[in-house]
């Protein structure tokens, strides 16, 4: 449970930071506007405020009902697009003009520059935030466990307290988390190793 | 019959960054065929007006011209000023050869890649194509055999020379080169003007930024003298390079000469 919240939320908040980050970097106000407001507002509140926000506010303002698992994806899906706009904003302007403007030079429209050349330029520079920010999100992961939904730390609780060992379940817990955030981290520099052959 | 032979018609180009006139009330004509070369002091706006001629920078006011067709916008017989959108602009783009002081090849591309990268994404050339046109353009350039390497792991003189391949394979009608020896190491200089002088010899029409004159006086047909955002002076190599008129042309080359 914990990883299939942690994944789907990733992926939502790589296609809302995709497009935060986007229009942030964007001229026209319009775009630039609602992006600035959305991660000011995503990044300065607490993640646990944000999550019991949405689970519990939405439904009463806009008669939005969902279960506490939608709720809690969307919730770090957000907080996580909020962080990961800042990530593609920096990884995107730190990419070489030179090689833009070649590629503009050559006949590529804005969208083609953008896909094949500024987009695989950024990512191998924002490789390392990414992977930080996968695992603050595994790790916020947990918070989800005050709605009651069923993620490693709301299971360790009920384990906890049918069978009164505490140390011993916490403990296996916080190994687990440990264990799952090592992997990713392992991921992330073999991938980069690769990424970066070029160089 | 005349106009059919103009490759490059550069008509009353102004161009300001915030205050500063960089060009003024430029006028020029390149030929068919014709090799001209700019030369002038930093900020004399040489290679402001290269990068305005496929349109990397806009201009403010006048009009630009290759092989008969307005480039980014124009005028139209009402008065009004009328631009390209960016599908017609980036058609006329890919038919302008550019190649940069810095090379700015694709670092994420090999070689191979880097050549192909224009005519499958804007010409559509289906890949098998394109893979041959790039093979046959990398030779040209003498660097076949380094098709499968990452630019990085080229020498300036060779990615300078990629660079060149990747511009040709658009059988472009025009090539621009701005400084493209200027961030080469002495000895690698060679290389890339010996590339430059062959497409010169095959017809190629060329408008070259460089300061070197050696080249200038052998490949140049004009040699263009901007200072302050005008064209001061121009003329054969010979007339310039040995009895320039104006005594800013005087001072210039006989710092760089």
């Amino acid at each position: 449970m914990t990883l299939e919240i942690t994944a789907i939320a990733l992926a939502i908040g790589l296609f809302i930071g995709l497009i935060a980050g986007l229009c942030k970097m964007s001229k026209s106000k319009a775009f630039s506007t609602p992006a600035i407001f959305y991660v000011e507002l995503f990044r300065n509140t607490p993640e646990l405020v944000q999550l019991i926000w949405i689970y519990y506010c939405l439904p009463i303002l806009f008669g939005l009902q969902m279960v506490a698992i939608t709720s809690c994806i969307l919730a770090l899906g957000l907080n996580a697009g909020g962080y990961l706009a800042e990530v593609f904003r920096a990884g995107i302007q730190a990419v070489d003009k030179g090689q833009i403007e070649a590629a503009r030079a050559l006949g590529l429209s804005h969208y083609q520059t953008l896909q094949k050349i500024t987009l695989p330029l950024a990512i191998r520079t924002m490789l390392p935030p990414f992977v930080n920010q996968s695992i603050a999100l595994l790790k916020n992961s947990s918070l989800v466990s005050v709605l009651g939904v069923a993620d490693l730390t709301y299971r360790a609780q009920t384990v906890s307290t049918m069978t009164f060992r505490p140390i011993e379940v916490f403990t296996a817990a916080a190994v687990l988390y440990f264990i799952l955030c090592t992997i990713l981290s392992y991921v992330a520099r073999f991938s980069e190793k690769r990424l970066v052959a070029y160089r | 019959m005349k106009e059919k032979e103009l490759m490059v018609k550069v008509e009353k180009v102004n161009k300001f960054y915030k205050k500063l006139h960089v060009l003024r009330d430029i006028d020029l004509e390149v030929h068919k065929g014709e090799v001209v070369v700019l030369i002038g002091s930093s900020g004399s706006g040489k290679t402001t007006l290269l990068r305005c001629i496929n349109h990397l920078e806009t201009i403010d006011s006048g009009c630009i011209y290759v092989d008969g067709e307005p480039i980014g916008c124009w005028v139209d017989e009402n008065g009004v000023t009328r631009r390209d959108p960016e599908r017609i602009l980036n058609q006329k783009r890919s038919r302008i050869g550019m190649v940069f002081q810095r090379f700015n090849l694709f670092a994420h591309m090999t070689v191979l890649e880097n050549v192909m990268l224009a005519l499958t994404t804007v010409q559509k050339t289906p890949k098998e194509k394109a893979k041959e046109i790039a093979i046959q353009q990398l030779r040209h350039v003498g660097l076949e055999n380094k098709m499968a390497a990452y630019p990085s792991r080229l020498s300036g003189g060779q990615q300078q020379r990629v660079a060149i391949a990747r511009s040709l394979a658009m059988e472009p009608k025009l090539m621009l080169f701005d400084e493209p020896t200027s961030a080469l190491d002495p000895e690698l200089v060679g290389e890339v003007l010996e590339t430059m002088t062959n497409l010169a010899r095959e017809g190629m029409t060329m408008i070259v930024v460089t300061h070197e004159m050696g080249f200038a006086r052998e490949v140049g047909k004009r040699i263009l003298f901007l200072h302050d955002g005008v064209i001061l002076e121009e003329g054969t190599p010979e007339e310039m390079l040995n009895r320039p008129k104006t005594e800013r042309a005087k001072a210039f080359l006989s710092k760089v000469l």
